[in-house]
């Protein structure tokens, strides 16, 4: 059975936030939620590294041990999701996971929070496939139509891939195994081709 | 007289049902909505597969 993970290969990646952007139009995510977000460390430093981060879809997710409601379930294609009628948005989830994923609404006076909002993998909620009340609550469920999360599809570098774990390993074994262990990107290799 | 006052009462003390149908917690177990699919797992699995190599594919 698949176990659907996202990858983000930092010598890749160029900071470009469409993976951000793309993840906010496909699943009108409201203003100050962001599902994803690109991380760069020693910004503006020669040789600074920029990475694409969401949930990262956990075998053995922390968000899931600690939920004093038990709102998360993973699917069979192990992705991590949870029901946000049962979601009390006590921000647990938050403290547990390492990935900084989910996130919180606004809601009602004095920065009540509201439910946790949080990366679906695009698989949408437990509500029916790509109904009024699943769309509305979780986005748009793009695994249902046979389609991958849009972040990765649309990176145009290729450095965010998503999918079965065991593909998504092969095709980055092939990568570095290509680059001989070095970076790619910049180098005497780049600067001074044959 | 006494019937419509009768059945208005009735009607309107409809609207007061409550479910009792209560959901009692066990830590660590999804009591939610089921998440179902048209496709099944391996299914899917194999669609998701064809679109990683028809879309993903390294450049």
């Amino acid at each position: 059975m698949a176990r659907m993970k996202f990858l983000c290969d930092a010598e890749r990646c160029i900071e470009c936030n469409a993976c951000v952007t793309a993840c906010k139009n496909e699943h009108e995510v409201p203003w100050g939620i962001n599902r994803r977000r690109v991380v760069t460390i020693d910004d503006g430093i020669p040789g600074e590294k920029s990475i694409s981060v969401a949930c990262m879809h956990c075998t053995d997710a922390p968000c899931q041990a600690v939920c004093p409601v038990d709102c998360f379930y993973t699917t069979a294609d192990g992705v991590v999701l949870h029901d946000k009628d049962i979601c009390i948005g006590c921000g647990y989830c938050f403290y547990a996971c390492p990935f900084g994923a989910p996130q919180y609404p606004q809601e009602g006076a004095f920065g009540a929070r509201g439910k946790m909002d949080k990366c679906t993998f695009c698989a949408g909620g437990p509500e029916e496939d790509n109904s009024v009340a699943e769309v509305e609550k979780y986005g748009r469920n793009r695994l249902a139509e046979g389609k991958l999360p849009l972040c990765a599809e649309m990176c145009s570098t290729k450095a965010l891939i998503a999918g079965d774990g065991d593909i998504v390993a092969d095709l980055f074994r092939s990568r570095v195994v290509r680059r001989g262990g070095r970076p790619d990107n910049w180098g005497w290799a780049t600067a001074y081709k044959d | 007289m006494k019937l419509i006052v009768f059945l208005l009462g009735a009607f309107l003390l409809t609207a007061c049902y409550e479910d009792t149908d209560v959901t009692m917690h066990k830590a660590g177990v999804y009591k939610g909505k089921e998440d179902s699919h048209a496709l099944s797992a391996e299914e899917r699995a194999e669609v998701l597969k064809l679109r990683f190599n028809s879309v993903q594919t390294d450049r």
